[in-house]
């Protein structure tokens, strides 16, 4: 009698060929069809007592999430998206109160559109009513180990930004608190300045050709006494 | 596609319901990165959301102005209260990894987690905005549904079975929707940058020497490795926005994911912003391969721990 091969043309054949070869010997059933997959990601089981809430007509609560999702989506795509498409800015406008007062509001732009091309670090220069000079060094990264590196990171971050001249509101508060570390009766500080050592990174003069950092004397001025209480 | 088979898509997506397992190990891999954040700024609570911190609260207020969720806009403004705040803060956050009071837990480290931010936008990372926006739909997910202490109380008074319930997913779908527009959306930035598209912008990123931790091998550093590194990120961060959603391409590129997140925590000094960003992809898992893996590893824990256990 000529033996007969039977090839599974569906996958319904090859269930019944599975069921009736683990019949015989289950080690060679695959584990995965073995294993109950009682959930799997975005599927449910029938049977098991979980049910879609979507399927319940009366239950209004599916209608209302899915309003809620799809108004955060369509929020969060168009703050998020660096597109200056009409459309997407009329409804950033209208969208920005509410993305500013839930803390919604985000931009992806990590070392983008470029990366910052300066090395910088900034210091601080306070000048007393007695004309004695004292430094304050904002921590540079560099200079710190690992652990402090990593504890004092959010300097690093400030330091990158402080300078900018869209951030010149800040100068007045950063000097006070400079001042405020070396506030003393006997001898006040009368004047504060802040200073940018930045040095260009140059990928056509490489490493070994970094130029020295140069300052900046970004703000200067004198300190209120009456900031320091 | 049909506006029918459109909402039977939106639907299975979103209202199915399934495993709450990949959830709650978000809930706890979230709450253990918010309590670091939180310890890793401990020695500086004060100088940077003190009454006299860097920026002040009557600053932020006048460069950022518009009404926001802001926890500091209520409370006394005395560094007494601003430290209380923060040791609470940090209860919250300890509370939400355990899953105690889970849903509570949430809506207060959010609350506190968008008020520190909003009190000093100046030294956030994409860490910490990833935190920030994954903590608000947070909010409104079943967290507790498993591996939490909410759920164990819930067993031992009998109001619960063996097995979790299966959850509605809609609130982790935003999760996970977050993860994949920070990188789809991180590509499409870079596009928009010329250091990237003619392949310079690594060789600045590790020539900022403020932003290094350990150092790389010379030959990493090589220009044509380093153009070539540049287009890769884009275009791995392309994939990984979008290829996600595929689960035949999922596991190879959430591996890839993972591999990129410890290049850059090695050679980057950002705490824990890789971190926060990896805690979004155990959403990705199935949850039969979380459960595989659990026995996988207390299997081979379980012999080790006897023997250990033997030998006292």
């Amino acid at each position: 009698m000529r033996s007969t091969v039977v090839r599974p043309s569906t996958a319904k054949d090859r269930l019944v060929i599975d069921s009736m070869v683990a019949k015989n010997n289950p080690a060679t059933v695959p584990q995965k069809s073995q294993r109950k997959r009682t959930y799997r990601s975005g599927q449910a089981e029938s049977g098991n007592g979980a049910h879609s809430a979507a399927s319940d007509g009366n239950d209004f609560r599916p209608g209302l999430i899915s309003a809620f999702i799809l108004f955060h989506l369509i929020a969060i795509i168009c703050w998020g998206l660096p597109w200056q498409a009409r459309p997407v800015q009329t409804v950033n406008a209208i969208l920005r109160p509410y993305m500013l007062w839930t803390g919604l509001f985000q931009s992806w732009n990590m070392f983008a559109p470029d990366p910052t091309p300066l090395n910088s670090y900034v210091k601080a220069v306070v000048i007393t009513r007695d004309r004695h000079l004292k430094v304050w060094n904002f921590p540079r990264m560099e200079e710190l180990n690992l652990s402090q590196r990593y504890r004092q990171e959010r300097y690093r971050k400030f330091q990158e930004v402080l300078p900018d001249i869209a951030n010149q509101a800040l100068w007045p508060d950063v000097a006070t608190h400079v001042a405020r570390m070396f506030a003393s009766e006997a001898d006040p500080p009368d004047r504060v300045m802040l200073i940018r050592f930045s040095s260009p990174i140059d990928p056509a003069r490489g490493e070994s050709e970094e130029s020295p950092a140069q300052p900046w004397d970004f703000y200067d001025d004198y300190i209120d006494p009456g900031d320091l209480k | 596609m049909t506006s029918g088979s459109f909402k039977k898509a939106w639907d299975r997506f979103f209202f199915t319901p399934i495993s709450p397992l990949p959830l709650a190990w978000f809930r706890i891999f979230y709450g253990t990165c918010v309590t670091v954040t939180l310890l890793l700024l401990h020695s500086e609570w004060l100088d940077w959301f003190g009454v006299h911190a860097w920026v002040t609260r009557s600053t932020m207020a006048r460069v950022e102005p518009g009404v926001r969720l802001d926890l500091f806009s209520v409370i006394p403004q005395d560094d007494r209260w601003i430290a209380a705040f923060f040791w609470i803060f940090l209860v919250f956050a300890l509370m939400l990894t355990a899953g105690l009071w889970t849903r509570v837990s949430s809506v207060f480290v959010f609350l506190c987690l968008t008020s520190i931010q909003q009190r000093n936008l100046y030294i956030l990372n994409g860490g910490d905005v990833f935190l920030r926006v994954t903590g608000f739909f947070l909010m409104f997910a079943p967290a507790g549904a498993a591996l939490s202490l909410d759920r164990w109380i819930a067993i031992r008074r009998g109001r619960q079975g063996s097995e979790p319930k299966p959850i509605l997913p809609w609130a982790q779908r935003m999760i996970q929707f977050e993860l994949a527009f920070l990188y789809f959306t991180s590509a499409w930035w870079k596009l928009k940058g010329h250091t990237w598209v003619n392949g310079t912008a690594l060789y600045y990123v590790f020539h900022l020497h403020a932003l290094a931790r350990f150092p790389l091998p010379d030959w990493i550093r090589a220009p044509v490795l380093l153009k070539i590194g540049g287009w890769m990120t884009i275009l791995f961060e392309f994939c990984l926005g979008v290829f996600i959603w595929i689960p035949r391409f999922r596991y190879p590129i959430l591996l890839l994911g993972v591999l990129f997140h410890f290049t850059l925590e090695y050679s980057l000094n950002t705490p824990i912003f890789q971190w926060d960003v990896l805690t979004a992809y155990v959403l990705f898992i199935d949850p039969a391969d979380l459960e595989r893996l659990w026995y996988s590893v207390r299997s081979h824990l379980t012999p080790a721990l006897e023997s250990l256990g033997s030998r006292h």
